[in-house]
C-alpha cells in the first residue's frame, strides 16, 4: 500500500500544475491559491507517510515494474531511505507555508502557483532519484522552474539581472555536471547509482576523479561554495518573497546533499583512500565559503541580500559536514539542514512582512519606520537566535553533532567557525531588527544594493499584518525549537545518516531488493562544552549587534565601522555581471582541480 | 576518431566557457551557452560510438549486430530539450530586459552590486 504513495509527491503536484495553469483564466484567483495549498498539503502528508515507513527498511520503486535483471539496472527508480525522506517532508513542508504566504501576494506574480508547484514537485524528485541522470533532469527542471520564479517580477530591472545571472551561472554548473556523468558513464556503462557504486570499487584513477570533481563542481554552483556562490545575492534578494523561503530555506542545501548523495551512493569505494586529501579540500572550501559568507551578511544592508548572504555562510558549514566524508557527520548535517530550512525560511516570511507594511528593505530607509510592529521584532529575535544556533533552537543539536564527528579526524578547529557563522548572521540580523523596530541609534550606512527598492508586493489590507502572513512565519521559527524536544532526535538522526552512507546495504537494496540490516555503528560520545560555547555565540551576537548600533559611544567604532562597511574586495567581487561569474567558476574549478592533482596520490 | 571526439568537446567547451565570460552582450551571451551545452553532445555520442556500428534500430537488423550505444544518444536528446526550455527562459528575459531598458548589454543592465 505505501508503495503505491511513492511516485505521487511528484506526480501529484505536476498534474496540479497543468491544471492551475489551464484553468486560471477562466476561475477567481482564491481557487488558484487554493489549489496551489491543497497540492502542497498533499505532499506533506504524502512525504510524511513515505518517510515513517523508511524508519524500518528503505523503500525501491521501480518505474513501470522494471526491475533490474541480475547485476544490470534497466529501468529508474526512486530510492527512499530515512535522510531523503526527512529532506522532502521538509522540501514540502516549507512549500505549504510559503503556498498560504502567497495569499497575500498581488495576482500580477500569478504564474507563481503552477511554477512553486513543480519547482516542490522537482526538488520531491530529486531527492529520492536512484538514477545518476534523472538526478540530472530533476535538477534541470528545477532550475528552470527557479530562474522563472526568480524572474516573476519582470516589472522591475532588478529582479531581470539577478534572474539571468541565476541562470546563466546555473545552466554553466548543469554542464559542467552532465560532462561528468558522461564521463562515468564512460567508465562503468551504467546510469543507476547503486549499480555505478558496485562496479566503481577499484582506486579511482584520473578519469573517475575528473568525473567526480565537475559533478560536484556542478552541484556546488547550487549550494553557493565560494567562488561559486556569486549568483546566489543577486538571485535571493529580488525573487517574490514566498519563493525566496523555498531559495534559501531548501533550494541551496540540495545541492550540498547531492554532492553527499554522489559520495556515499557511487564515488566511496573508489575515493575512500583518497580520504585525507578530499576532506582537505572540501572542509577548506566549507570554511572559506562560512567566513566569506558571515563578513558579507555582517556588511549588508538590504534585508533580503543579508539574508542571502547568511545562507550562503551557513552552506558552507553544512559543506564542511559532508567534507568530512564520514558518516557520523551526516546526522549532524540532516538536523542542521532542516532547523536552518525552518528558520531561514520563518526569516525570509519576516522580510515579507517588513516589505508588506514598511514598503522597504533597505536598512537606511528603515531606521525606526517599524517602531508600530509589535509581534513581528520578536519573529526576527527568534529567528536571529535560531541562525545563532542558540541552546533550544534544532541548529543547536545538529552542530554540536557536526563537531563532535570532526574530532576524530583532527578537524575540531571547526567548532570555531560554527562560532563565527553564529555569531556574525545572528548580529546581523540583530542589528537589523535594533535599528528597524527599535530605532536605536544612527541610521545604518547605505551601500549600493541598500538603495534598491522593491515594488510593494502584496496587496494593502488596513494598518494589520495579515495572519496569512505571520503565522506561517512563527511556525516555521517555532518549530525549529520544538522539534528538538522529540527525544531520541539524535539518535534517529544519526541511524539515518549512517543508512544513508552505508554503500554495501544500499546497493544489495536497490538491485536486490534486499533490505539488510544495517551494519551496527558506535555513537559518539557526547562532548562537555557544546551548550555553553553556544550560549556564549548567542551572547557574542548580542553584543556585537548592540555595539554597532551604539558605536558612537564605543572604544571600538573604527573596527566596527569597517565590519560593517564590509572588505573592499568582497564587494567589488559581487560585480552584477553573469560573465564575471562564470570566470569565478572556471577558476575555482582549476583550483579545486589543482589541489586534486596536488593531493591526490 | 576516438580520441578525437574528446578534443573536439573539450575545444568547444573552452570557447563556449570563453564566449560567456567575454561577452558584453546578453544575447551573444546566450548564444554562447548554447555553444558549450553542443560540447556536452559531442562528448556523449563520442561516447557511444563504437567503429563499425550501426543505427541502433533493431527492425530490419539481426540481434547481435555491432550498434552505436543508444542510451547515450537518448541522453543527447533529454539533453537538448532541457536546454533548450532554459535558453527560452533566458531569452525571453533578455527581451524583457529590452523592453524594459532598451538595452542588452549587461553593464548598462546592472543594478544590484556589492
Amino acid at each position: 500500500m505505501i508503495r503505491a504513495l511513492v511516485p505521487l509527491p511528484v506526480v501529484v503536484p505536476m498534474i496540479a500544475a497543468a491544471l492551475v495553469s489551464a484553468i486560471r483564466p477562466f476561475v477567481p484567483r482564491w481557487t488558484a491559491a487554493a489549489l496551489f495549498t491543497l497540492g502542497a498539503a498533499f505532499n506533506v502528508w504524502c512525504t510524511a507517510m513515505l518517510f515513517a515507513a523508511t524508519t524500518h527498511a528503505p523503500l525501491v520503486y521501480w518505474f513501470g515494474n522494471w526491475w533490474p535483471r541480475g547485476i544490470l539496472a534497466v529501468g529508474e527508480c526512486f530510492v527512499i531511505a530515512p535522510l531523503p525522506a526527512l529532506v522532502a517532508l521538509l522540501v514540502s513542508t516549507l512549500t505549504l507555508f510559503a503556498s498560504i504566504q502567497s495569499w497575500q501576494l498581488k495576482p500580477a506574480a500569478s504564474h507563481l502557483e503552477p511554477l512553486m508547484l513543480l519547482f516542490m514537485a522537482a526538488m520531491c524528485g530529486f531527492v529520492y532519484a536512484g538514477d545518476l541522470f534523472n538526478l540530472f533532469v530533476w535538477f534541470e527542471l528545477m532550475s528552470a522552474s527557479a530562474f522563472a520564479l526568480c524572474g516573476l517580477k519582470t516589472a522591475e530591472p532588478a529582479p531581470l539581472q539577478g534572474a539571468f545571472n541565476f541562470g546563466l551561472t546555473n545552466s554553466v554548473g548543469a554542464f559542467f555536471i552532465i560532462t561528468g556523468l558522461a564521463l562515468v558513464y564512460a567508465r562503468t556503462g551504467a546510469l543507476n547509482m547503486a549499480q555505478i557504486g558496485a562496479t566503481l570499487t577499484a582506486k579511482a584513477d584520473s578519469l573517475v576523479l575528473v568525473s567526480f570533481l565537475l559533478m560536484t563542481v556542478g552541484y556546488m554552483v547550487k549550494g553557493a561554495i565560494v567562488p561559486f556562490h556569486l549568483w546566489l545575492a543577486d538571485a535571493h534578494a529580488v525573487a517574490p518573497t514566498p519563493v525566496c523561503v523555498l531559495f534559501s530555506g531548501v533550494m541551496v542545501e540540495l545541492g550540498i546533499y547531492a554532492v553527499a548523495r554522489l559520495y556515499w551512493a557511487m564515488f566511496e569505494g573508489s575515493l575512500a583512500t583518497y580520504g585525507d586529501g578530499l576532506r582537505a579540500i572540501y572542509v577548506s572550501l566549507g570554511t572559506v565559503t562560512a567566513i566569506v559568507g558571515g563578513l558579507m551578511c555582517f556588511a549588508e544592508h538590504h534585508l533580503k541580500r543579508l539574508l542571502a548572504y547568511s545562507t550562503i555562510c551557513h552552506a558552507g558549514l553544512m559543506l564542511i559536514a559532508v567534507g568530512l566524508f564520514d558518516s557520523a557527520a551526516l546526522g549532524g548535517f540532516l538536523l542542521y539542514v532542516v532547523g536552518h530550512g525552518l528558520v531561514k525560511g520563518g526569516l525570509f516570511a519576516s522580510a515579507g512582512i517588513v516589505l508588506h507594511r514598511l514598503q522597504f528593505v533597505g536598512e537606511p530607509k528603515l531606521h525606526g519606520r517599524g517602531r508600530g510592529l509589535v509581534w513581528t521584532p520578536v519573529l526576527f529575535m527568534a529567528g536571529a537566535a535560531g541562525l545563532a544556533a542558540v541552546p533550544g533552537f534544532l541548529l543547536e543539536t545538529g552542530e554540536s553533532m557536526m563537531i563532535r564527528a570532526a574530532t576524530p579526524f583532527h578537524f575540531g578547529w571547526i567548532r570555531w567557525i560554527f562560532f563565527f557563522g553564529s555569531v556574525s548572521t545572528g548580529a546581523a540580523i540583530l542589528r537589523f531588527s535594533f535599528r528597524t523596530f527599535f530605532g536605536w541609534g544612527a541610521p545604518s550606512p547605505a551601500d549600493a544594493a541598500s538603495r534598491v527598492d522593491e515594488k510593494q508586493e502584496t496587496v494593502e489590507e488596513g494598518r494589520k499584518v495579515p495572519a496569512c502572513m505571520f503565522v506561517p512565519a512563527a511556525l516555521m521559527i517555532g518549530l525549529a525549537a520544538m522539534l528538538t524536544f522529540i527525544p531520541s532526535l539524535s539518535e534517529v538522526a544519526d541511524s539515518a545518516g549512517h543508512r544513508f552512507a552505508d554503500r554495501p546495504a544500499y546497493i544489495a537494496t536497490v538491485m536486490h531488493g534486499a533490505a539488510l540490516e544495517m551494519s551496527q555503528f558506535q555513537a559518539l560520545p557526547s562532548q562537555g562544552g557544546g551548550t555553553i560555547r553556544s550560549t556564549l555565540a548567542g551572547a557574542a551576537a548580542v553584543l556585537l549587534a548592540l555595539a554597532t548600533v551604539w558605536r558612537r559611544q564605543s572604544h571600538l567604532s573604527g573596527v566596527l565601522e569597517h565590519l560593517e562597511c564590509g572588505v573592499p574586495v568582497l564587494r567589488h567581487w559581487q560585480s552584477g555581471h553573469a560573465g564575471d561569474y562564470v570566470l569565478w567558476l572556471t577558476v575555482g574549478t582549476t583550483v579545486i582541480g589543482g589541489c586534486f592533482v596536488l593531493l591526490l596520490h | 576518431m576516438g580520441h578525437f571526439m574528446y578534443g573536439v568537446a573539450a575545444w568547444v567547451f573552452l570557447w563556449g566557457l570563453y564566449g560567456i565570460v567575454s561577452s558584453r552582450n546578453l544575447v551573444h551571451q546566450c548564444v554562447s551557452l548554447a555553444i558549450l551545452q553542443t560540447s556536452t553532445y559531442v562528448l556523449l555520442l563520442g561516447i557511444g560510438y563504437r567503429t563499425g556500428g550501426t543505427a541502433p534500430v533493431f527492425a530490419d537488423i539481426p540481434v547481435g549486430t555491432l550498434v552505436v550505444d543508444p542510451i547515450v544518444q537518448s541522453l543527447m536528446l533529454t539533453d537538448v530539450v532541457v536546454e533548450v526550455t532554459v535558453l527560452a527562459l533566458l531569452i525571453a528575459m533578455v527581451v524583457k530586459a529590452n523592453e524594459l531598458a532598451g538595452t542588452v548589454d549587461p553593464e548598462e543592465l546592472r543594478v544590484l552590486t556589492g
